[in-house]
């Protein structure tokens, strides 16, 4: 005997399915207001920069002795700088330079820093030994002192920004290392990596397919708010006369006129604007890192 | 906690040693010649030049001119500065006390506003001061020490008048008299806040957080239970658990201020090692760079050493190792 039952009737209960990690992050992030606004404020200050040569069609290399330190106006909305240039204009390309300078640094620092802390993490050991002396050693270099040094050494031979970047890049990937690799020696102790290793994986799959991803929301908030730390270093180092060189505009370099006492004191329209939006800037991608942390972190209730 | 610190401190040689070879070969590779100095500018004769070389070890193997400099280094000599023609420690010596000077003003500013407004936002998180404090910490955090030096003296300097915006002293002050540290006072206090800022920001926000955390647990309760008043669960019972960790920063401090000296110092055109450091380097003044350098590195050095022992002394656990 056959008991059939036809498809039509059977209700169909699909399993309630639950949200992925990043899901609830995202929800999480979207509903938290301070940091939607700076994420917003940062895309508009990016987007604007970077289309800069369409938003205003001002040449900022030409030196208009003319128009030599003029106050803000309507034809130059922020005034005019020592050289006659216009300060908007140079605010827009300087944070071109500022933000590729920044995004720039992160990206080399996070993957140098993943790369080194994971390898040292998966294998332990004699690799994790040496890896991590290095790391130390890096780490113990006062980082203005040894990026001033290398800059001068290094400057004039290569392009001026490339130079930068990379010794920047250079001097300060430790910090993720040593992160990358504590988060990773906690996770390969799991089961599933036991089991990806007893199916033979290979240690770079392993490490990219199943370790990296799962300490992915620590390199997220790590590398936000390393972002912020290598605008302030470009800015800081362009300040001091040791960064970007001079005559590329950045907000850095455009701040190093207020080293000069008579701009400080009488013409603040000039390094004001540069002030304020490192700082702004700064404190929106604080905001975005302090809420990717927040919605990462599966304590927190929001 | 002895064996620890001794392991530690002879885990420092080695590292020192590679950094020294590392200043050496960035002195090697630093633009310019870096014998100026010694010889005679006028002197243009080849034969004066290689003899004055050859006399100064210029020629010898690179090598050899590593043990020859990291020797006398060792015993303190660190070579004629090629600008000024006297001792390179000399030069240090003399600004170094500024250094020094502004470095302890800023931790005792940063440590005093720091327990003051911490203590105060720990105790009554969640009001209106405690949501001032918490907004001024984001901005102590997201502010650059150099945005921030630059506004001080606009507003501080120049509008209110309040502190000078350059030196270390009055010209005039006669030295020893009380006028003197009280000019030197005046002059260091601006840029001390200013170094200090960063550091403020995070151990306010680290002390608050730790007093709420600390006021929740039981040993509190039991406190409050046994009817202890409220001020002494706070400044004794909750207070001495949450300072202790608070010193581990100290390590960090000592690091903070070598990086924040130069940019600090610039700002207020301020006459200590970070100013002489960047004179040194654009002046190509390659002995007191060297020594400069070293002795930042051996700061740093020193600072993370300093962290990592009182880590040891206030959690135990980290001992074993």
């Amino acid at each position: 005997m056959q008991i059939s039952t036809s498809p039509q009737t059977s209700v169909q209960v699909k399993p309630m399915k639950s949200m992925s990690p990043w899901a609830i992050a995202r929800r999480k992030f979207v509903k938290n207001k301070l940091a939607m606004i700076s994420l917003f404020y940062l895309i508009i200050v990016a987007v604007v920069s970077f289309l800069a040569p369409y938003v205003t069609t001002i040449d900022i290399t030409r030196i208009n002795i003319g128009e030599m330190s003029l106050k803000p106006s309507s034809e130059h909305w922020l005034g005019t700088d020592k050289s006659g240039r216009d300060v908007f204009t140079r605010l827009l390309y300087g944070g071109r330079v500022s933000l590729l300078v920044g995004i720039s640094c992160t990206f080399f620092v996070v993957v140098l820093g993943t790369i080194v802390g994971s390898i040292a993490g998966y294998f332990g050991g004699k690799i994790d030994n040496m890896m991590m002396r290095f790391t130390d050693f890096i780490l113990n270099f006062p980082f203005l002192v040894f990026v001033i040094v290398l800059g001068t050494i290094f400057f004039g031979k290569l392009n001026g920004l490339a130079v930068l970047i990379i010794v920047i890049s250079a001097l300060s990937w430790g910090g993720v290392a040593r992160i990358v690799r504590s988060k990773i020696l906690a996770e390969k102790e799991n089961e599933y990596i036991l089991a990806a290793v007893s199916i033979g994986c290979s240690p770079i799959k392993v490490i990219g397919k199943h370790l990296i991803p799962n300490v992915l929301s620590t390199i997220i908030v790590q590398s936000t708010l390393l972002f912020a730390s290598m605008i302030v270093a470009e800015s800081g180092l362009s300040y001091l006369g040791f960064g970007v060189p001079s005559e590329i505009p950045s907000w850095g370099n455009m701040l190093s006129f207020a080293r000069e006492p008579d701009v400080l004191q009488g013409k603040p329209w000039i390094w004001v604007p540069p002030a304020l939006i490192i700082t702004l800037t700064i404190l929106s991608i604080n905001f975005v890192g302090e809420g990717l942390k927040d919605a990462f972190n599966p304590r927190s209730r929001r | 906690m002895l064996k620890y610190t001794l392991r530690r401190l002879l885990g420092m040689i080695p590292m020192l040693f590679l950094i020294s070879i590392v200043v050496f070969s960035l002195a090697k590779l630093m633009p310019g010649d870096s014998l100026s100095g010694e010889i005679d500018p006028n002197n243009t004769d080849p034969a004066y030049i290689e003899e004055m070389r050859e006399k100064l070890g210029y020629n010898d193997p690179i090598h050899e001119q590593y043990f020859n400099w990291i020797t006398k280094f060792v015993q303190g000599d660190f070579g004629k500065s090629t600008r000024y023609k006297i001792p390179a420690s000399d030069i240090i010596l003399e600004k170094l006390p500024n250094t020094i000077y502004l470095g302890a003003t800023s931790l005792l500013i940063t440590y005093i506003l720091a327990l003051i407004m911490g203590i105060y936002s720990g105790r009554k998180p969640y009001t209106i001061g405690d949501n001032l404090i918490a907004g001024a910490n984001y901005l102590g955090l997201a502010l650059p020490s150099f945005i921030a030096g630059v506004f001080a003296i606009y507003f501080f300097s120049f509008n209110l008048g309040w502190f000078p915006s350059n030196g270390s002293v009055d010209i005039q002050v006669e030295d020893g008299t009380f006028a003197y540290y009280l000019s030197r006072l005046h002059h260091v206090f601006l840029p001390a806040v200013v170094l200090g800022l960063l550091s403020t920001a995070s151990y306010t926000q680290f002390l608050r957080n730790d007093i709420i955390e600390n006021s929740r647990k039981d040993f509190v309760r039991t406190a409050r239970a046994k009817g202890t008043p409220e001020s002494t669960i706070y400044n004794k019972h909750i207070l001495r658990n949450s300072i202790i960790p608070l010193i581990t920063f100290l390590g960090f401090d000592i690091v903070n201020i070598v990086g924040g000296a130069i940019i600090t110092e610039t700002i207020f055109t301020y006459p200590g090692i970070g100013q002489l450091f960047l004179n040194s380097l654009s002046q190509q003044d390659y002995p007191v760079l060297m020594a400069l350098t070293m002795m930042f590195s051996f700061l740093t050095l020193f600072g993370n050493l300093v962290a990592d022992i009182l880590y040891g002394f206030v959690d135990p656990r980290i001992r074993l190792d």
